[in-house]
């Protein structure tokens, strides 16, 4: 009950100021290469380096291991690394063919839209097909 | 008494100046950073949207959670739910973004529906990017958080979204140039 609000609340204030600043974890590169414009990418690196000091100061509180490379979090081998680093290149080239980030394509429809919507539509028919057929196929071997 | 008013007006017009500096800072993506990372890190260390580490805000993770929970319960499926998407009530970032967003464009003004056209072409980008999101473990703005978390897998994710934007921005400036 308590994460269902909370994600929610966070989800409000996010959606928010995403909705102001017209922030875009894509976008900020994007314009860069194409422009050489520094607003949006100067946001993804204060979200980098804010959740890094944050990260560092929660394990501070908690009193846990201070290690700069959190446990369980080292690809197995070869395979996983080629797997994860291709996965993502295809994540980052449609990401940007469709204009934005997932998460500024919720703020997009939001905003009104209609390509956003039809985005998220395709977005959530592929979770449960992810879900349901494609990752018990794949297994959890990525990792 | 012309002193007093003096610094009186002094002190209102250095408030009104803070306030209209407050009051851009939504408009600055550094701020949206700082305020996402610390809130990301907080609802995932703290309100119980943990289980998977650095898990407070992702658009991909969580609104897998989402649809699956609603498959779960309306169709008596048995999908893959993260043990932090897996409660009696499911995770509902994704709501309160698009909520959030309608609220923010509704205020200021900027809320219309437009429509551009290529919909069933973003249709198929985003059962894409759902699935490459699904396979690397996040949405790009999750892999920079935890990228921060200290997560190697991250960062290689990271560093692989990278060279897909740069590969994707070259390509369509030069089908566009062509």
């Amino acid at each position: 009950m308590i994460a269902t609000f909370a994600s929610l609340g966070l989800g409000l204030v996010v959606g928010y100021l995403g909705q102001r600043s017209r922030m875009c974890s894509i976008g900020g590169l994007r314009d860069f290469v194409l422009v050489r414009d520094t607003g949006l990418l100067k946001g993804a690196g204060a979200l980098l380096v804010t959740a890094w000091v944050a990260f560092a100061v929660a394990r501070i509180i908690h009193g846990t291991g201070h290690g700069l490379i959190a446990a369980g979090t080292t690809p197995s081998g070869l395979r996983a690394v080629v797997a994860i680093a291709l996965g993502a290149i295809v994540l980052g080239i449609f990401a940007t063919l469709s204009g934005a980030c997932p998460l500024r394509q919720h703020v997009l429809a939001g905003q009104g839209r209609v390509g956003a919507w039809s985005f998220l539509a395709g977005f959530y028919l592929m979770a449960v097909v992810y879900t349901s057929w494609i990752e018990p196929s794949i297994g959890t071997w990525v990792l | 008494m012309t002193a007093g008013t003096a610094t009186t007006g002094r002190t209102a017009g250095l408030h009104a100046g803070l306030r209209a500096r407050v009051a851009r800072w939504p408009r600055s993506a550094v701020f949206y950073g700082i305020v996402t990372a610390i809130g990301a890190v907080v609802v995932g260390e703290w309100l119980h949207v943990s289980p998977p580490a650095a898990y407070g805000l992702c658009s991909a993770c969580h609104g897998r959670d989402l649809a699956d929970w609603i498959v779960n319960h309306v169709e008596g499926k048995r999908l893959f739910i993260t043990a932090a998407g897996a409660g009696a009530t499911p995770l509902l970032t994704v709501v309160g973004l698009v909520i959030g967003a309608f609220a923010a464009a509704k205020r200021n003004g900027e809320f219309g529906s437009i429509n551009i056209g290529g919909n069933l072409r973003q249709f198929g980008f985003g059962a894409v990017v759902m699935g490459a999101a699904l396979f690397v473990g996040g949405c790009p703005t999750r892999i920079i958080i935890r990228t921060g978390y200290g997560d190697l897998a991250g960062l290689l994710a990271l560093g692989g979204v990278a060279a897909g934007i740069v590969i994707a921005t070259l390509g369509m400036r030069a089908v566009a140039r062509r």
